[in-house]
């Protein structure tokens, strides 16, 4: 595993509080035995007590351990330590492991072969899991038809008297799902509090919305009737994740996958990180990270890396979410991102889609060409005139980027507008 | 139609409104059997799906895009000069004044090894220039052709943070009267002799005072013209300009009321007595003599000032016999002579004078009447072995030039880390990083590894070394 740049360490972070406090501690000063291998950054870092802290840090799943009391994940110390690290200011490498650096590696890998061993030893008893299946689709089941209930009687009474009704009500409403088992439902309608008391097109955001949500409870319902594709799918839709377990053993795309872009969020409550991935054949997938509020995620892929890693697709219909089945090795920067679309195009693109899985509400497109227009909130327009309105753009930096030249733009195509995640310029794929 | 009947319905409630029929080119059946909310939402989902599915592009006409920004000639700077800059953009490792000056000290070093600024770090750099003039004035050349393209699409007018501008000309005839002046000051002078009468009062006084940047003896008839100006403001500006040419026939005027007012007494001469001015008559009142006032007692003290200031200054050497700082010496117990010769010396940039009195009155006009090199060493030395305040001192550092000479450099210090020092430490937080030379920076580093209870000495101190040691790494990135 390679040393970790700056930024890397930066974004692991879980705050700016943590970064500033790391930064003050990021000088050999206070730190002692530090050292290296491909796996392990340790130290030990004099604090105010008499005791020096004992920082480990697993570079390569990513993984800290520090002796001081912090509820920071990673700490300052951690964070220090490896500011240090990348830097090239301590830790190098070919010190002898630390004894505690080495214990906490160890009782690790204790826990990881146990936690394998035991699932291996443990056979799945057949009729527990169909019994627990049971009960699932059981309380899914009386959860969808609640909400169909209440979908009717949104209706009936209007969705302007909807739009009266208080934050809590729809809390309460995302919470009755919650108990059901549909947490993706749930999110999507807590959201919608806030949708329609911010947006001036709110009426039609919730009628078409609640179009969705009652295709969704029909679809449930005509389960049987989907093929496996579309059923994971509306999975998906209403949140009954899959087991990363059972995509490990599926099919094993090797690579080398080519960074797409990728996009970080933040709701609160949750951060989440998308990276676009596209393979030697041109299938696109997506990695999904997510991280509780003040923990770190998984530090994210440079765009334009070519990554030498093999995947595993989830189920549902491209592009498939997918998750990273063994370690991933840079393998440098690709020029550029492919054959890119016209606009037209690629809205043709998001109507297939759309026509393949209702649920899916965001469509990765590269497009070619195509000039940065500032007005409003950003516009693209490509060589045949046509134009597409920009959401979540940093203008400042596509212009400076590409000069008001036509470039090639990788993105998400949501609602009609393009997120801009990737741009290709001087044949360099960059992050804007 | 169908999506507005829709609308409408779903809006007021199917309780007292019914859902439209669809269109019946979608093709699309209703089973039999259904509620009316059912109905509804069976089409909202339609609805849902056909808005999705059929987006077509807009064809916005491309008015708002600039023509695209030509190339640049310089490259830009890359890897470690790049990555420093982009730290120091976004992450800043130091406090932010001295994060503003080591970006300007990036771009000027970028200038000098013939690199630009990286185009993704522009946006950042531009933004951060809006609020700090020192990285404003130091764009360019640096932020190269992309950089001017984007200054002008975010603002065609792009100027200088307006709190940091100043003396900003009032309108665009004195702007450009104030360039004439600078290009050719004669050529100045004749017009504004020609324009005389034509122009306001006001237009007078602002073009005169103009002269003040590099005034010239050939200035001086235009000068006594203007003492006869019946605007008062133009014959103050006169005034004040006059004061600054002490071969003038004012001055002579001057000379020779100030002379009869000294006298040397005592039996070694060691005493110098200084008379009143008497009132002064229509002459003494054209050069500047400040009449009596309308009620109460005269200020016969501002007479005196007002003649030492228009006088030349070796008036008081020829009374005296002796030179320059021993003059000064019989004044020592005269503050506001003092203050007038100061005044004096200021106005006409005398450094032989500034020398003199200098011996006795430490102040900031004298200093910067001095060479750069000699002002540090003055300063270097009345640092060691005076007992100033440091808000005497304070001052005085400020306006040095940066970076100070080593000297000077472990001369603060060695005030900085004595007993006391931690008040001129903290009365200096913002210039010491940015003043003390490299050579300095391992001082600091052991005096901050000194114990140190005072916070606000170790903050400087630890802006100092932090400062030096990312200016070093800034100089070898760019090598």
């Amino acid at each position: 595993m390679g040393r970790w740049s700056e930024e890397t360490v930066i974004k692991a972070a879980p705050d700016a509080s943590s970064l500033a406090a790391a930064r003050k501690l990021a000088h050999p000063g206070p730190w002692s035995d530090s050292g290296s291998n491909d796996v392990l950054v340790w130290g030990r870092c004099q604090g105010s007590g008499k005791t020096p802290y004992q920082v480990s840090v697993d570079i390569v799943a990513p993984a800290y351990r520090c002796s001081c009391p912090s509820r920071k994940f990673p700490c300052k110390h951690a964070l220090a330590l490896l500011l240090l690290w990348s830097r090239g200011e301590a830790a190098e490498a070919g010190a002898a492991t630390a004894d505690f650096a080495k214990e906490w590696a160890d009782q690790r890998a204790d826990r990881a072969t146990a936690k394998e061993r035991r699932q291996s030893e443990q056979p799945a008893d057949p009729e527990a899991q169909a019994k627990r299946l049971a009960a699932r689709l059981a309380l899914m089941d009386a959860g969808v038809d609640d909400f169909s209930r209440w979908l009717t009687d949104l209706v009936r009474t209007g969705l302007a008297a909807a739009r009266k009704q208080p934050y809590s009500w729809w809390d309460g409403v995302a919470a009755r799902l919650v108990d059901s088992q549909l947490p993706g439902l749930a999110e999507q309608v807590r959201d919608m509090a806030s949708q329609i008391h911010g947006r001036t097109d709110w009426s039609d955001h919730l009628l078409l919305h609640a179009g969705r949500w009652w295709a969704l409870t029909k679809a449930w319902s005509a389960r049987d009737n989907l093929s496996p594709d579309e059923f994971a799918d509306v999975k998906a839709a209403l949140g009954w994740s899959t087991a990363s377990a059972d995509v490990q053993d599926t099919e094993q795309l090797p690579g080398p996958w080519l960074v797409l872009g990728a996009h970080r969020s933040d709701d609160g409550r949750l951060q989440q990180q998308r990276t676009w991935l596209q393979g030697p054949d041109g299938t696109v997938v997506v990695v999904l990270d997510f991280a509780a509020q003040g923990q770190g995620l998984a530090a994210p892929q440079l765009a334009g890396a070519l990554l030498d890693v093999t995947i595993a697709r989830y189920p549902g219909t491209a592009p498939q979410r997918a998750m990273f089945t063994g370690p991933v090795n840079p393998l440098g920067a690709a020029p550029s991102l492919g054959q890119g679309n016209s606009i037209g195009q690629a809205l043709k693109q998001e109507s297939a889609a759309v026509a393949v899985s209702p649920w899916r509400t965001r469509h990765p497109v590269l497009l070619e060409g195509v000039i940065i227009n500032p007005e409003d909130r950003g516009w693209l327009h490509d060589p045949n005139g046509e134009a597409l309105p920009l959401v979540d753009a940093p203008l400042d930096s596509l212009l400076a980027l590409t000069g008001g030249h036509a470039a090639d733009i990788f993105g998400e195509l949501e609602d009609g507008r393009l997120r801009p995640l990737t741009v290709v310029v001087d044949s360099m794929v960059v992050t804007p | 139609m169908w999506l507005t009947d829709l609308r409408t319905a779903a809006l007021v409630g199917t309780g007292r409104h019914e859902a439209p029929l669809p269109p019946a080119e979608m093709g699309f059946h209703a089973p039999e059997g259904q509620s009316r909310e059912e109905f509804l939402l069976d089409q909202a989902a339609l609805a849902d799906v056909v808005t999705r599915a059929t987006r077509s592009a807009s064809a916005v006409p491309i008015t708002g895009v600039f023509s695209p920004a030509p190339a640049d000639m310089e490259p830009q700077a890359s890897g470690e000069a790049a990555r420093l800059l982009d730290l120091l953009l976004t992450q800043p490792p130091v406090g932010l004044e001295l994060r503003t000056q080591l970006v300007a000290d990036w771009l000027k070093l970028a200038e000098e090894s013939r690199r630009r600024v990286p185009h993704r770090l522009l946006p950042a750099l531009l933004t951060l220039a809006e609020t700090k003039s020192t990285v404003f004035r130091s764009l360019e050349p640096a932020i190269g052709t992309r950089g001017r393209w984007m200054q002008e699409i975010k603002s065609p007018t792009s100027q200088e943070p307006a709190s940091q501008r100043t003396g900003a000309p009032s309108s665009d005839a004195a702007a450009d009267y104030d360039v004439l002046r600078n290009r050719d000051a004669s050529a100045a002078r004749v017009q504004l002799q020609e324009n005389w009468t034509s122009l306001s009062a006001r237009e007078r006084a602002g073009n005169l005072a103009l002269f003040a940047g590099n005034l010239l003896d050939e200035d001086e008839a235009l000068l006594e013209r203007a003492l006869d100006d019946k605007a008062k403001g133009v014959r103050e500006v006169a005034l004040r300009l006059l004061d600054q040419l002490p071969r003038s026939a004012r001055a002579t005027r001057m000379a020779a009321r100030l002379k009869p007012l000294l006298q040397v007494k005592g039996l070694l001469s060691k005493r110098l007595e200084i008379d009143l001015p008497p009132d002064p008559d229509k002459d003494a009142l054209r050069d500047g003599v400040p009449a009596d006032p309308r009620k109460g007692e005269p200020d016969r003290m501002a007479r005196l000032e007002a003649i030492i200031k228009g006088a030349p200054l070796d008036v008081w050497t020829s009374v005296t016999g002796r030179n320059r700082s021993a003059t000064a010496s019989l004044l020592k117990d005269e503050p506001r002579i003092l203050d007038a010769m100061i005044a004096a010396t200021a106005a006409r940039n005398d450094v032989e004078w500034a020398r003199g009195l200098l011996t006795v009155v430490t102040d900031r006009r004298l200093l910067d009447c001095l060479p750069p090199a000699e002002r540090a060493h003055w300063l270097e030395r009345h640092v060691r072995i005076s007992n100033d305040q440091p808000l005497t001192l304070a001052p005085l550092l400020q306006d040095l030039p940066q970076p100070w000479s080593v000297p000077l450099a472990d001369a603060v210090l060695t005030v900085i880390s004595g007993k006391d020092g931690g008040r001129l430490a903290a009365m200096l937080s913002e210039d010491l990083p940015t003043a003390l030379p490299p050579e300095a920076t391992e001082r600091c580093r052991l005096l901050l590894a000194e114990t140190d209870k005072d916070a606000a000495r170790r903050r400087v101190l630890r802006d100092a070394v932090q400062y030096q040691s990312f200016k070093q790494s800034l100089t070898e990135a760019f090598r």
